[in-house]
């Protein structure tokens, strides 16, 4: 797999083999098993005045945009085969953040990836590992190519 | 027949201000969270860069504080972007 800036200015990853679209199909999969609880997460520890009122009318708005970010990723990555590339515009780039970051949260969420691990590590926490390192880069390129003015 | 008297008083007490607090977590990445405080709270980079270095080393970090609603407003966009964001009134 590829990535790098286009003159344009978007973001252009080429994916060369079925591993990479595996790989970078497996970003839907993982932030979308996050989004229903990303708001609760993220809203816990409110003051017990508003939590209420937080619950009722801003969650749901919350866990709306969360599932655009994941649907807008899912749609530009639903054809994807070896040997095509994807374009993410300036215009996308928060959604493509919002669902990486989502994946990593989720990730971080299952397998407490930032905490050292007392034994050897599982095969599904390597890999959750590796998946969450590469979300990570691709993050740094959307941020630094895409996000910043 | 008796005069009717009305006495009006008036009371007038300022709302407590609410802080908005931004906490630490293993996710999001500091040139990130910058950036959200710039877009969001519309603050410089070196401010911005400051409160999260607070966020980072100490945990969380007051990144706004005032009136109610503005608190309401900023910590529904900051809760967007994925920080995790809290209110609570300040201990005036």
């Amino acid at each position: 797999m590829k990535a790098a800036p286009t003159l344009d200015g978007r973001l252009r990853i080429d994916v060369e083999t079925d591993l990479d679209v595996v790989v970078l199909k497996s970003v839907v999969g993982d932030a979308a098993g996050e989004t229903g609880s990303l708001a609760d997460k993220l809203a816990a520890g409110m003051a017990g005045e508003i939590a209420d009122d937080w619950q009722e009318f801003v969650l749901p708005d919350l866990r709306e945009h969360y599932d655009q970010q994941v649907g807008t990723v899912a749609r530009a990555l639903a054809d994807l085969s070896p040997g095509m590339a994807v374009f993410v515009a300036r215009e996308d780039a928060g959604s493509w953040y919002g669902t990486f970051n989502q994946a990593r949260l989720a990730l971080e969420d299952r397998y407490q990836l930032s905490v050292k691990s007392p034994g050897p590590a599982t095969p599904e926490r390597r890999t959750a590992l590796i998946r969450s390192n590469f979300y990570q880069v691709i993050q740094g390129m959307l941020l630094g190519f895409l996000m910043q003015e | 027949m008796s005069a009717t008297q009305t006495v009006t008083r008036e009371v007038t007490a300022l709302d407590q201000p609410w802080n908005v607090v931004v906490h630490d977590d293993p996710v999001n990445l500091m040139d990130y969270v910058t950036w959200v405080f710039m877009k969001v709270l519309g603050y410089p980079r070196a401010r911005a860069e400051k409160l999260m270095m607070e966020v980072h080393e100490q945990g969380r970090s007051v990144v706004w504080t005032g009136e109610r609603e503005m608190a309401e407003h900023y910590t529904h966009q900051l809760q967007a972007f994925q920080l995790k964001t809290t209110m609570e009134k300040t201990d005036v």
